[in-house]
């Protein structure tokens, strides 16, 4: 009994102290806006240079890279600075930092650019998970690249070069992708699609969102299937591929949309599907990658498969394209062009444009006003930006590719659509 | 129904590939003790090798395939072994566990290294999400119908390898040498290593085959997965799962359990639709499945509930300093870190890398309570930073004040760390590990991704902490902030060991059930050691979202507590020391690297060989330093004192010895004294020369005279850790001749039986068999050379059955059966389920076909009824008959004086008296036990 007692009095205490030390941090705690930061703006900026670096995901555990951003951003960058910069500014571009798919790391990249090597700003940052979102927003450092995720829309300071690719709900989502897509099968009346995405609150939004744009271009969804674990492709497709293959009242649907990043998951339910006797259409936006044409059984796999970037597709004979392979061969000779390389490339040609605009006299406040003050920029490239409003929404525009006999072909140019609210 | 049958085919079929895993996973086990948490890893590289060769260098799939897992594997298996494993089977559970979790980092990362660097210049393909890895069945694969199912060529052959691998499995453990061999030292590797088994071949072997079946999963497995080590990693989890099933024990449940997962898989894809709705529910069902089999199945039968004997704490090597003494580095370290800071710019970035490893080391401080005082490994930590961080955000979302949502984000942690606490009330050692594994996914896979929760991957924004003077913005506040708070965790922490909770908690770490029958609860106070350590790591998670401004689900994933503990454990788990250090050197190492562009993959690498570190000493890089400088300053003192020890027994003349006895010299003597032993001194040239000794004057006793000692202590000095047990022990035995070892409680009789059975090392003396020093033997070689050891209890392998048992001695049992009709009856029972008398018997039998040219019987009668004890002594007289040179040990001398040529009193770690049987009389013997002598 006695043993108890004390023992229960040592628990109390001991519970005294935890609750006092929280205590004691939550009584100091006191709610703070977030501080302006250094507002000095020049930072980076001398009347020679700009020094500019970027926060890549170089490698990862899961083997997701990004890495190829830093030489097309590179390669853009050369090009400015062999045309004499701007306003008689060279671009120092110190490379891009790697943040192996973690947020804590990006955050410290992001800390590292700006407070030891001194950037500017961050061009190209281009990570699924970037962690540097607040820190860069709070400092008022401008950063551009490839907006994915949520922390990037509605900021001020962070420039998706095709827009913010998270809207929330009410705010613009894409229908380009519906809308091309029904241009390419000569319309939508009575076709029917199924939207496949992995168990994860990122890929069902991109579900939610997809669905939407073939919807407003007026297919019928006869499915969402949200049922692929997160995290590796499922040993067995089986389940999934019929889940397919009786959506559309006991039929096949016409067309097929994968929502998941990664070759392997692709070509995993593209050989299922096809194992099962799948003729119609498939689409996804991961498959432009060159490095798939290497390997003739993945292409044979992916074949017909109908690729949907952001960005005009390398095989298109407009003159910006012509000029990104020219400056790619000079500054990385021999590079095989990627979807990543293309994100990198516009990126800095976007950052480039701001800066031209800003004019000779150069801080992030003015910069950060330029670019936010109804800033409008086409090129065939990635069609159309315009800030402060691409900041909420995506751009609205994108291409078709299809790998037909081992190579890619253009199916739609690039194209820009009206977005529509999203639910 | 087709759909249905469908799912059940092409399931077993996937499910061949978590069968295979599963069960090198538990061969591994159960016949090391180690979990080994870096199994996909090894399958991983043995995938990429395979991915290298196959793609990379354009060989055919099946040489590829072969080489990768049938000499890569083994190999790696074996480097392994000899590196890390040997010595983590020695160590305690939390190394065990933080050593190969080290593994599953260092290992992905040493082979994409290495691709890294071999890639260009070899013109390789980069091993990341482009690499199309192949099966090794036709490419592309060509489907086949089977029974309605369509299932692709990769399919086929990965279950005829599982089915393969399987047979090939049960066949080696059951029916060759090797896998006796290997079941009989998991069963008493003690008893096995006296049976000349070399328990660490056994080991080396069973490592070797688990790797190669992981390296066989990882083959099989690649074409679906990809070279996403992370997918591997997954699939670890989900063969842990069915490796749970089989209790980490059974290879056949094991296998059948992960053909059920794939089967168990395939149908919630196909029918749990009504799971849609709760995000991850569907991927997380082989996590909730490995929850309910640790909770149903795997009660922990020994040690209950956390309990963690065998982690000693290392001895305090500095309790000789004073106190500032002992304090003056961590002073001196604090107050140059704090004028190093102050006298830093507000955006100073290295600043901010310190507030950073103190974040963590705040963390970092909860493994100290829960794993470092309450011995329990719990791998849920991050997920209680991410809970209190998630709460805290969204408390503040909604309006509340932000103390207050601080104070609901911290009391959240402990909350859940609680309802954490409920299962370690009833599970123990490494399954509750694995149960805190599975809570940390299911949180990361199921509640983490409730939208409502976490606000998608949106997050919730945090402001900075004002201080009414500065606020948490600026670097070098948040550095004072959390010395302060790691300060009082710290105080917290001393405060817990020294009160009468920290006695009730090691009462309960160290003896579970003792501590329950002295009136301390176990189970409080195991809740209170899990609510403390979860409201400190919430406390932690929370400053790591004030100081990131915000915070998403994915902040802090689980495997980031993997990783963590792994970093504190390297540094000292048991201090808040090696929490600070580690955290420190957490934030600030990844940066040195990256300054000194060094890849990242080398980091990982470094971490894992901190792991190989671990090994060797299990209590960290803190307790290492210390132990050094005590070693340094012991290790001539040690020296100096086992020499004294052997000085004082020399020095001793016949201390115990009657005059009569003095005379007696003969086989068995006690010390190097001049009296001691005729011919056995002489003829090593160790004690004086013969002719001094006067043999012809003493005694030779029953024994032959002309014939030599065949196996002989010499002045040996022997214990255990700090502890000497014997001090200059000489004894010897003669072909053909029984000496009784009497001697009292605690004299060291069974220390004696441990030295000459090579089970326990000597600190100076001589071990001598036939004249040739066999001191520095393991036991397995001397077992193989002859001296069999029947140790204390009963010598039998409980789980083997009678014939396995006979089998670990004789090549044919048959012999026996026919001697002992009684064990014949009983071959195909363990031997657990026989009698104290057949056990005995059977401990004895396979030495009457064999005979050992020394036994030496460790308390043989102990708990036997008489007649039985009559039928061990005639066991005994017939091997003397034979020639075998006997050593029997016992506390009661009656049976052994009947058999005894000769008798040696021992007392105190001392051979007080040795002389013929016919000497013993009742006073000697009253004199020998009493020590009055």
């Amino acid at each position: 009994m006695g043993r108890q007692a004390v023992l229960r009095r040592q628990a109390v205490r001991l519970v005294g102290l935890v609750a006092a030390a929280a205590l004691a941090a939550g009584c100091a705690a006191e709610q703070k806006a977030a501080g302006g930061g250094d507002a000095g703006g020049t930072a980076g900026v001398t009347d020679t240079t700009i020094r500019v670096g970027g926060v890549l995901t170089k490698t990862s555990a899961s083997g997701y890279s990004t890495k190829d951003a830093e030489i097309g951003a590179r390669a853009r960058f050369q090009r400015a600075n062999d045309a004499g910069g701007v306003h008689g500014r060279k671009i120092e571009f110190i490379g891009a930092e790697d943040d192996n798919q973690d947020a804590a790391k990006g955050d410290a990249a992001a800390k590292k650019l700006v407070q030891k090597d001194k950037v500017f700003a961050l061009v190209p940052v281009h990570g699924p998970n970037f962690g540097g979102a607040v820190f860069l927003e709070q400092q008022g450092v401008p950063w551009f690249g490839w907006a994915t995720g949520p922390q990037w829309c509605g900021t001020t300071t962070g420039f998706g070069y095709n827009g913010c690719l998270a809207p929330k709900p009410g705010a613009g989502s894409q229908t380009w992708w519906g809308n091309q897509m029904a241009e390419l099968v000569g319309g939508s009346g009575g076709k029917t699609v199924y939207v496949q995405t992995t168990d994860s609150s990122g890929s069902k939004y991109g579900g939610k969102t997809i669905s939407q744009s073939f919807e407003a271009a007026g297919f019928t969804i006869v499915g969402i299937n949200s049922g692929l674990p997160a995290a590796a492709p499922p040993p067995d497709w089986l389940p999934y591929v019929n889940k397919i293959m009786t959506s559309d009242g006991g039929k096949a649907p016409d067309v097929v949309v994968s929502i998941i990043a990664g070759t392997k998951f692709n070509v995993g339910l593209y050989s299922a599907l096809k194992k099962a006797g799948y003729k119609g259409l498939l689409t996804d936006a991961t498959s432009y990658d060159a490095a798939i044409l290497k390997d003739p059984a993945t292409a044979q796999a992916l074949e017909g498969v109908i690729a949907a970037p952001m960005f005009e597709p390398f095989e298109s004979g407009a003159p910006e394209i012509a000029q990104l392979r020219a400056d790619v061969e000079k500054a990385a000779p021999g590079t095989v062009l990627t979807q990543h390389l293309a994100i990198g490339y516009w990126s800095a040609d976007i950052f480039l444009k701001v800066l031209e605009q800003t004019g000779k006299d150069l801080t992030r406040e003015r910069f950060l006003a330029t670019a936010n003050g109804s800033f409008s920029y086409e090129n065939a490239g990635f069609g159309r930006i315009r800030y402060p409003k691409d900041h909420n929404e995506p751009n609205g525009c994108g291409a078709l590719v299809t790998l037909e006999g081992g190579t890619f072909k253009v199916a739609k140019n690039m194209k820009c659509f009206d977005n529509v609210p999203l639910k | 129904m087709p759909e249905f049958f469908g799912y059940i085919v092409s399931g077993l079929v996937t499910g061949a590939v978590f069968a295979v895993m599963a069960s090198g996973l538990t061969l591994s086990y159960a016949a090391t003790g180690v979990f080994n948490f870096a199994h996909g890893a090894i399958g991983f590289l043995a995938a990429l090798l395979f991915f290298e060769l196959n793609v990379g260098l354009g060989w055919p799939a099946w040489p590829a395939g072969l080489v990768a897992v049938a000499v890569f594997s083994p190999l790696l298996g074996y480097v392994l072994h000899r590196a890390m494993f040997a010595g983590l089977a020695q160590a305690g559970e939390t190394a065990q566990i933080v050593g190969t979790i080290g593994l599953t980092i260092a290992l992905p990362a040493l082979g994409l290294w290495i691709v890294d660097l071999v890639a260009e210049p070899f013109g390789l393909p980069r091993a990341d999400a482009t690499a199309l890895p192949h099966g090794l069945g036709p490419y592309p694969p060509v489907n086949v119908d089977v029974g309605g199912v369509r299932l692709d060529s990769d399919q086929i052959i990965t279950f005829v390898f599982a089915i393969l691998a399987a047979a090939g499995l049960w066949a080696f453990m059951r029916h060759t040498p090797y896998g006796l061999r290997m079941r009989a030292s998991v069963d008493r590797r003690r008893l096995a290593t006296l049976r000349g088994i070399d328990a660490d071949a056994s080991s080396a072997l069973a490592w070797m085959l688990g790797s190669t079946l992981a390296g066989l999963a990882g083959v099989l497995a690649v074409s679906t997965l990809g070279l996403d080590s992370t997918a591997f990693t997954v699939m670890l989890f989900v063969s842990a799962t069915a490796a749970v099933f089989g209790r980490l024990r059974s290879i056949p449940v094991t296998f059948a359990a992960g053909l059920g997962l794939g089967v168990v898989q395939n149908l919630v894809a196909g029918y749990a639709d009504f799971a849609e709705d709760v995000t991850g529910l569907r991927t997380a069902v082989p996590v909730i499945l490995l929850f309910a089999g640790l909770i149903v199945l795997n009660r922990s039968r020994d040690r209950v509930a956390g309990s963690a004997a065998e982690d000693a704490p290392p001895p305090d090597y500095l309790a000789d300093l004073p106190a500032w003494r002992r304090r003056l580095p961590w002073i001196v370290a604090l107050a140059a870190l704090l004028g190093w800071t102050l006298t830093r710019p507000a955006d100073d970035f290295y600043v901010g890398v310190v507030a950073q490893g103190l974040v963590l080391a705040l963390i970092f401080c909860s493994f100290v309570v829960v794993t470092g005082i309450g011995g329990m490994v719990n791998l849920a930590q991050a997920s209680f930073a991410s809970m209190a961080a998630l709460t805290c955000g969204w408390a503040f979302s909604s309006g509340l004040p932000f103390p207050v949502a601080i104070g609901l984000g911290v009391l959240g942690a402990t909350a859940v760390g609680v309802l954490v606490a409920l299962p370690a009330l009833r599970l123990g050692g490494r399954i509750l590990t694995l149960a805190t594994l599975a809570l940390a996914l299911l949180a990361d896979q199921v509640l983490f991704q409730i939208d409502a929760f976490s606000n998608g991957t949106i997050g919730w924004p945090l402001p900075a902490l004002g201080l009414g003077f500065a606020d948490t913005t600026d670097p070098r506040v948040r550095v004072v902030l959390l010395l302060a708070l790691i300060g009082l965790v710290g105080l917290l922490v001393r405060n817990l060991e020294r009160s009468a909770s920290g006695r009730a908690i090691l009462a309960v770490r160290s003896a579970p059930a003792a501590a329950t029958t002295s009136g301390i609860s176990a189970a409080r106070t195991k809740i209170l050691l899990f609510a403390l350590a979860s409201g400190i790591a919430g406390l932690g998670g929370v400053l790591f979202a004030i100081s990131k401004g915000s915070v998403t689900a994915t902040d802090l994933p689980a495997f980031a507590g993997f990783v963590w503990l792994a970093v504190v454990v390297l540094q000292g788990v048991r201090r808040i020391g090696g929490a600070v250090l580690g955290g420190l050197i957490a934030a600030i190492f990844p940066e040195l690297l990256a300054g000194w562009h060094v890849s990242a993959h080398v980091g990982a690498i470094l971490f894992g060989t901190g792991g190989m570190i671990l090994a060797r000493h299990p209590d960290g890089v803190l307790a290492q330093m210390a132990e050094g400088r005590h070693r340094r300053r012991r290790r001539r003192v040690e020296r100096a004192r086992a020499a004294a020890v052997q000085a004082e027994a020399a020095a001793v003349p016949e201390a115990g010895n009657e005059p009569a006895a003095a005379s007696e010299a003969g086989a068995v003597a006690n010390g190097s004294g001049p009296a001691a032993d005729g011919i056995v001194a002489a003829e090593n040239g160790s004690g004086p020369p013969r002719g001094l000794r006067g043999a012809a004057g003493r005694g030779e006793g029953p024994a032959e005279p002309s014939r030599e000692a065949l196996f002989r202590l010499e002045n040996v000095v022997a214990g255990y850790g700090d502890v000497t047990v014997l001090r200059g022990v000489d004894l010897s035995v003669r072909p053909g001749e029984a000496v009784a070892l009497l001697g009292a409680n605690g004299a060291g009789k069974s220390t004696t039986c441990a030295v000459a059975a090579g089970d326990l090392p000597v600190a100076a003396g001589r071990v001598l068999l036939d004249g040739v020093d066999v001191t520095a033997w393991p036991a397995h070689r001397r077992a193989r050379e002859g001296v069999l050891l029947a140790p204390e209890g009963r010598g039998v392998f409980p789980g083997l059955t009678v014939e396995e048992n006979l089998r670990t001695w004789l090549p044919d049992p048959d012999p026996v059966y026919e001697r002992m009709p009684q064990l014949a009856r009983r071959r195909g029972i363990a031997a657990g389920a026989l009698s104290g008398g057949e056990q005995q018997l059977l401990t004895l039998a396979p030495a009457l076909i064999r005979p050992p040219r020394v036994l030496i019987a460790d308390e043989p009668s102990l708990g036997l009824a008489p007649l039985v004890v009559a039928q061990i002594f005639e066991v005994f007289a017939e091997l003397r008959e034979r020639g075998v040179a006997l050593l029997l040990v016992e506390e009661k001398a009656t049976a052994a004086l009947e058999l005894a040529d000769r008798v040696a009193f021992m007392r105190l770690g001392r051979v007080t008296w040795t002389g013929p049987r016919a000497e013993v009389d009742d006073t000697r013997l009253t004199a020998a036990y009493l020590g009055v002598a």
